[in-house]
């Protein structure tokens, strides 16, 4: 009896999972079954912002095109990736147009999850600097509009450096600190009697600790004809990421702290030397402390590089409006009234160089004068220092597990060992592309 | 004498040992306190002061001298109100269908003789075994082809049949004597009178417990609504709360009161019935 009920749960078991992999891979077979639509009617915008963020340029739209309406979903950015790629795996025709990190969408454009957007190469090219866009090519064809670009400030605590007699850093590119002296002055800043000397904002992750790489020679980590080639044991990397866990280990970065949001940490005073991105400026502002801004660190002896790239936007192939969906990407990446809306709400660089234009001076007057000659500097890193991430299909297994590699090598792992086992890690996932 | 004072001594010693095992009880019980204070008394201050108190510790990290309410009033404006509205009407909805639907089927199962009965009660076990996130994909694609994609019918679906439910009402209704419904048959009562007025009177325990557990898996849903593409109108309190943390900054201020409006509700409905819970729990399994 006990035999033939262990034998019948099998059978279920096995059954259930057939069922579940026959479900899951019968929706992928069938054909793109989108369509232009009427040009009019609803557009559904998935994105993993506040909806405060997006009001404005919706609005703005709405205004210009009274029979369009463009409807915003937020998904919590931790979830976006894995959502995006199930429900347009699944010819989701509920998103219409979506955000997508620039350096996945080579992956996406390989997978036929956006629609190709080459016939707006021209105007594309006219309307946004080069680095924002060739990052969305893929294969000599468009696949989506930027809408967004970033850099890295490193900001810091004025009376933090006061109490350790350390000169104010300026915001000169020129004059540009070194990662060691900012780990002298921080130490200094902590003998003083401020808790951390040092915090990235986002310590995790590729995008901020590329350009330590970069910096020390080691390049972005990914080589090759194909882009399929990992490159993360070289010198330059295991510098850089030593340096990284020293900052860790002795104390001048706080380990307990995780993830993207350390930006509170600096706004309670705790920290000297902060490296944020510009839409941490708006908060700042808002906040009791008296703080400045620097360009981003180098190593002394290599070269200067900081993050780029941000966001762009791209349409659903599945859609069943993509004729209005275009209509409203147009307005948000390449009208320069449009593509600046996008910022009203969130201090974030707008991708389109007339926008851009017009922003600047904008964000500069925000922080008053704390941020004077900000404008200048952003404009010199977004086109001298700018090092965009590499463009790879295999980029998003890429991210995640030197993800994984920075979380290990904070908390101290050795460095040398920890890169190779990335690197293995990388290959293996890459075998399966 | 003698013997009186060791008897005293005995008595003390056990006083002592009862009341420092108490003292201990209390200590690890506030312990488990803790992070649900400290997220509170955040939850009354700026968010930029979070990090503020944490290291070193001070009376502050578990205090403040100047709670506000302005948190609070912050999330009148956020989506968190709808959601919690939306995850109520979810998790109540689960609760009244599921436990008709799941008293049903272990009634089936525990009382009525039929072939294929112990088959049935393998798949039952089996789709409890199975964890929900396994199958959430495959089901999604399936409720998109149904047209349930961003409707309330798309989110209460998955939690009506819980096997889990099943299988505690089921233990629970083996254990009610045969003569019961016997005595029930002679007074010609049929299977759905025997049901309805002999085992879901005797059973009022068992299903408080099944429902909370239909009830929390709907109040912590979270894969599932993203999957099924859920729109603002739709948005449930996991999401919302997770779309607080912005994708630049953060309001730990805000995070956490949003955090302690969704841990309060189940709080409340779980003490209010934690008698039940746990007699329902301890019970299923006896014969």
């Amino acid at each position: 009896m006990k035999r033939k009920l262990l034998a019948a749960t099998s059978l279920l078991a096995a059954g259930t999972l057939f069922l579940a992999g026959c479900s899951a891979s019968s929706p992928n077979s069938g054909t793109a079954i989108g369509s232009e639509g009427s040009g009019t009617g609803t557009v559904n915008l998935l994105g993993p912002e506040d909806p405060a963020t997006l009001a404005p340029v919706i609005a703005a739209f709405k205004a210009k095109n009274p029979d369009i309406t463009v409807k915003y979903s937020q998904v919590p950015f931790d979830q976006l990736n894995p959502t995006l790629e199930q429900r347009l795996g699944a010819k989701d025709d509920t998103i219409d147009v979506y955000t997508v990190d620039q350096p996945r969408l080579s992956q996406l454009a390989a997978q036929g999850f956006l629609e190709d957007l080459s016939s707006l190469k021209g105007q594309t090219k006219a309307a946004v600097p080069d680095a924002q866009y060739s990052v969305n090519l893929y294969q000599d064809k468009l696949w989506a509009l930027p809408v967004w670009n970033s850099t890295q400030l490193l900001f810091f605590n004025k009376k933090a450096l006061n109490a350790a007699g350390v000169k104010y850093p300026s915001i000169d590119p020129a004059q540009r600190l070194t990662w060691e002296q900012v780990v002298k002055d921080g130490k200094a800043a902590q003998a003083a009697g401020t808790q951390y000397g040092l915090l990235l904002e986002q310590v995790e992750s590729y995008y901020q600790l590329q350009p330590l790489a970069e910096s020390a020679g080691g390049g972005s980590g990914i080589t090759g004809d194909k882009m399929l080639t990992t490159d993360i044991n070289n010198p330059g990397w295991e510098k850089a990421m030593q340096w990284y866990a020293d900052t860790f280990s002795s104390g001048l970065s706080p380990r307990g702290v995780g993830g993207f949001q350390t930006s509170p940490i600096f706004t309670s005073g705790k920290v000297a030397y902060f490296v944020g991105g510009p839409w941490d400026i708006g908060n700042f502002a808002k906040s009791n402390i008296d703080w400045g801004v620097a360009p981003m660190p180098y190593f002394a002896g290599g070269s200067q590089a900081t993050p780029t790239g941000s966001w762009s936007w791209g349409i659903n192939p599945a859609s069943k409006n993509k004729a209005a969906a275009k209509k409203f990407l147009e307005f948000a990446s390449l009208d320069p009234a449009g593509n600046l809306s996008t910022t009203d709400a969130t201090t974030i660089i707008p991708a389109n160089a007339a926008a851009t234009a017009q922003y600047l001076p904008k964000l500069e007057a925000l922080g008053g004068d704390k941020t004077k000659g900000l404008a200048g500097l952003i404009a010199h890193e977004n086109t001298e220092t700018a090092k965009p991430r590499p463009v790879s299909v295999g980029y998003i297994q890429f991210e995640e597990l030197m993800g994984k590699a920075f979380a290990d090598i904070r908390n101290g792992s050795p460095v040398s060992e920890r890169l190779k086992q990335a690197a293995q890690q990388i290959n293996d996932a890459w075998k399966q592309l | 004498m003698s013997a009186e004072t060791a008897q005293a001594g005995i008595t003390r010693r056990r006083t002592v040992a009862y009341l420092g095992l108490s003292v201990l009880g209390a200590c690890i019980g506030l312990l488990f306190l803790l992070p649900l204070w400290w997220a509170f008394v955040n939850s009354l201050r700026p968010g930029g002061d979070t990090f503020r108190y944490l290291n070193p510790l001070q009376w502050e990290t578990f205090f403040t001298a100047t709670p506000t309410l302005d948190n609070y009033a912050t999330l009148l404006h956020s989506d968190l109100g709808l959601a919690t509205l939306n995850s109520i009407i979810v998790s109540g909805i689960t609760v009244v269908v599921g436990l008709a639907i799941c008293s049903m089927a272990a009634f089936a199962l525990a009382a009525i003789p039929f072939r294929g009965s112990g088959a049935v009660f393998i798949v039952v076990v089996v789709s409890f075994l199975i964890p929900f996130d396994a199958i959430a994909i495959p089901l999604a694609n399936l409720f998109r082809d149904w047209n349930l994609q961003n409707t309330y019918a798309g989110l209460i679906l998955p939690g009506l049949g819980n096997g889990m439910a099943i299988f505690l009402l089921r233990t629970f209704f083996l254990a009610i004597p045969k003569d019961l419904v016997e005595a029930g048959r002679l007074d010609g009562l049929g299977w759905w009178g025997i049901f309805r007025r002999i085992y879901l009177p005797l059973s009022v325990p068992s299903l408080i417990g099944a429902g909370l557990t239909l009830f929390l898996f709907q109040w912590q849903s979270y894969v599932w609504p993203l999957l099924n593409g859920t729109d603002a109108q739709h948005i449930l309190g996991p999401i919302a709360l997770s779309n607080m943390q912005g994708q630049f900054n953060v309001d730990y201020g805000v995070m956490f009161a949003g955090s302690m409006v969704l841990t309060l509700i189940p709080l409340a409905i779980i003490i209010a019935f934690q008698r039940y819970f746990i007699q329902s729990v301890s019970t299923t399994g006896l014969k």
